[in-house]
């Protein structure tokens, strides 16, 4: 059994400096649940689940989704995976962690530190092209009983590399559960990252993630987000421009159904130009879910030649279901191009009509037309190997979701 | 195969079809003309279920049942197909996609087996071929970025694959170059049959110089004011609709 690396006073510390719902950027998200889960684990004397084998539901996807992986199960680095690496020039090691002190960077961050057992560095050498995608398994086996588990990973892709990446969270187990998970992308100059993340986990299950990317001139970054499961989820996705020519995709999908909580937050900060940074977010929302997309861009005096689009649209197939959507746009350069759109609505009555002229049941339509509006963010994410499984994950999510949704 | 007798409609508050009553039998061809606003598409509509059209009286009964109790989908699986004045484009739904789910709602109705995938895709190479359309339409989402010609096209593809024994092309014609209008002309003659009724609504009469019809309707505020063979789509043509409404009202 491992225990905390920081003190439990440290802990209990931190999360009562978890942010609230009077700061704005956490408005809609309310995370009093988290500090809840996290007292009642920290009065058990905050034991973490062992860690040592990767659960069923892991070794499943690793079966699936064919990639190299490295496996973090509860928060510990199986170091087996990490020795299996073995692709030239990508090398991914452990760093120790236990002497390192809090940043007093943001709560979450502090947080994640705080509950940090060792952290996982994946360098891919320069001018190496990644022959299959470097895969990262976060997976927590909360069985009983309910605990809290932070993954840190440093991404550093140097000048001149293509690579690919595939985050994938996923869980087992019915206690409730907090992860936490922060991933620094570094992409070096001229340099190409493919970036898929997957979130995957149990319904009783929470989770805040942030992932920050800085990207050298030149360098290119395709980011897709697929959200499917967990209860309370939350994610950060900052976008750091200071070199010219830089360009960054980011699209995301989130189903949602049941009491299911998401909130994706982008923020892309240009702080010179030319440079792009697009970004198109989807949502699907049924029962009481509640989601949120705040997408914001700030382009800093002097980025001129600024390229900036927002995205987001959203499908409420309840009256109850309720989508939070926020473009925010800070300008302080002349010549810059940006543009957003947001829209909330149902299915389309003519499509559906037509496709019930064509034989297909009211439902079956449904599906169909719902399906369409997801894969819209399928065609848009970059690795061409995960989309027949994005797709049946898809085609599933929404058919139990959709059960019962017809009026 | 089809009878209307004495329908009433309406959109909303707008009271479009008065008194409408058409018989229509297998091997048959009919053509409705009538003025913008007669109600040619509303009748289109109505038959194939349309749930922002209320019916307030009347009847239409198609091969003994009650068709105004049918669901769209029963309406299309019991053989009734509606080609769209304007074909809705569905994106991220693919053609060949929505053509094998609609040939196969079809034939599980029918208590046939599902099409398998090779059939299917040289039944519809095949009908395609008939219509001039290039075999990579079908990987297209459904009449996404098609011209007019094209989505006029695929619905004569999606008839020609589903073979209605009733087949309703609203202004089917409308917005087609020469050649369009050939293909989609041959497509709608190919199908004809013994046991298969066509009715074509149109405004002009262009159409029949292709397709021939057996019977000619004028449909005049809500109902017919005038039938007769092809010959009246030609009088129609030199005369003008207001023929119709004077010889109606005097």
């Amino acid at each position: 059994m491992k225990s905390a690396a920081l003190s439990i006073d440290t802990l209990r510390e931190v999360i009562a400096r978890l942010p609230t719902k009077h700061q704005e950027d956490w408005k809609y998200t309310d995370l009093s649940s988290i500090a809840n889960i996290g007292n009642q684990w920290l009065d058990r004397g905050a034991e973490f689940a062992s860690g040592s084998e990767i659960p069923d539901a892991g070794t499943q996807i690793q079966q699936r989704i064919d990639a190299d992986w490295l496996v973090v199960v509860d928060g510990v680095i199986n170091e087996q995976s990490l020795a299996a690496m073995n692709q030239p020039g990508v090398s991914a090691t452990l760093v120790n962690v236990s002497n390192n002190k809090l940043e007093c960077n943001t709560p979450l961050d502090d947080l994640n530190r705080a509950l940090l057992h060792d952290g996982l560095c994946v360098s891919v050498s320069a001018n190496t092209e990644t022959k299959k995608p470097v895969g990262i398994l976060i997976i927590d086996s909360s069985d009983s009983p309910a605990g809290m588990s932070a993954t840190r990973v440093e991404i550093d892709v140097a000048a001149g590399s293509r690579a690919s990446f595939i985050e994938f969270h996923t869980s087992s187990g019915v206690a409730d559960h907090y992860a936490n998970s922060v991933v620094n992308l570094k992409l070096g100059d001229g340099s190409h990252a493919s970036y898929v993340r997957i979130q995957d986990r149990e319904q009783d299950h929470n989770q805040t993630g942030r992932t920050a990317v800085s990207l050298g001139r030149d360098s290119e970054l395709n980011h897709c987000a697929f959200d499917f499961g967990g209860k309370l989820v939350r994610n950060d996705l900052n976008i750091d421009i200071a070199h010219a020519g830089a360009a960054a995709t980011f699209n995301g999908l989130y189903l949602a159904g049941g009491q299911q909580h998401i909130d994706n937050h982008t923020r892309a900060d240009h702080r010179v130009g030319p440079a792009k940074s697009h970004q198109e977010y989807r949502g699907i929302l049924t029962g009481n879910a509640q989601c949120v997309w705040n997408g914001k861009a700030i382009v800093h005096e002097g980025a001129d030649g600024t390229d900036a689009e927002q995205a987001n649209h959203n499908l409420l197939l309840s009256a109850k279901a309720e989508i939070d959507a926020k473009p925010e746009l800070e300008i302080y350069a002349d010549d810059v191009k940006c543009s957003h759109g947001t829209t909330v609505g149902q299915l389309d009555e003519t499509a559906l009509f037509y496709l019930r002229t064509r034989g297909l049941n009211r439902h079956e339509a449904k599906q169909v037309l719902t399906r369409a509006f997801a894969q819209a963010i399928v065609s848009k994410s970059p690795i061409d190997s995960l989309h027949e499984f994005l797709t049946e994950k898809i085609s599933g999510r929404l058919g139990s979701l959709m059960q019962g949704t017809d009026e | 195969m089809l009878e209307i007798n004495n329908l009433n409609a309406s959109i909303g508050d707008s009271h479009i079809l008065r008194g409408l009553s058409l018989n229509v039998s297998a091997g048959e061809v009919h053509a409705i003309m009538g003025p913008n606003g007669s109600g040619k598409s509303t009748l289109a509509q109505v038959i194939a279920g349309h749930d922002d059209y209320k019916v307030s009286s009347g009847t239409v009964n198609y091969k003994g049942q009650d068709l105004l109790q049918l669901e769209p989908e029963e309406r299309a699986r019991e053989g009734i197909f509606l080609g769209f004045q304007y074909p809705v484009e569905i994106p991220g739904v693919n053609n060949a996609y929505l053509l094998k789910a609609a040939v196969n709602a079809k034939r599980k109705h029918q208590g046939l087996e599902e099409i398998d995938a090779f059939e299917f895709l040289k039944l519809a190479k095949e009908k395609m071929a008939v219509l001039d359309m290039d075999p990579k339409f079908l990987n297209r989402g459904v009449n996404e970025g098609f011209s007019g010609g094209e989505k006029k096209r695929n619905e004569i593809l999606q008839m020609a694959m589903l073979e209605p024994s009733l087949a309703i092309l609203d202004e089917t014609d409308s917005g087609l170059d020469i050649d369009a209008l050939r293909a989609v002309a041959e497509g709608v003659n190919a199908l004809r049959s013994p046991d298969r009724a066509i009715v074509l609504v149109t405004h002009y009469q262009r159409l029949l110089d292709y397709v021939e019809p057996d019977f000619v309707h004028v449909l005049s505020d809500g109902r017919i004011a005038r039938s007769g063979d092809k010959s009246l789509a030609l009088q129609l043509e030199e005369k003008g609709y207001d023929w119709v409404r004077e010889a109606v009202n005097g």
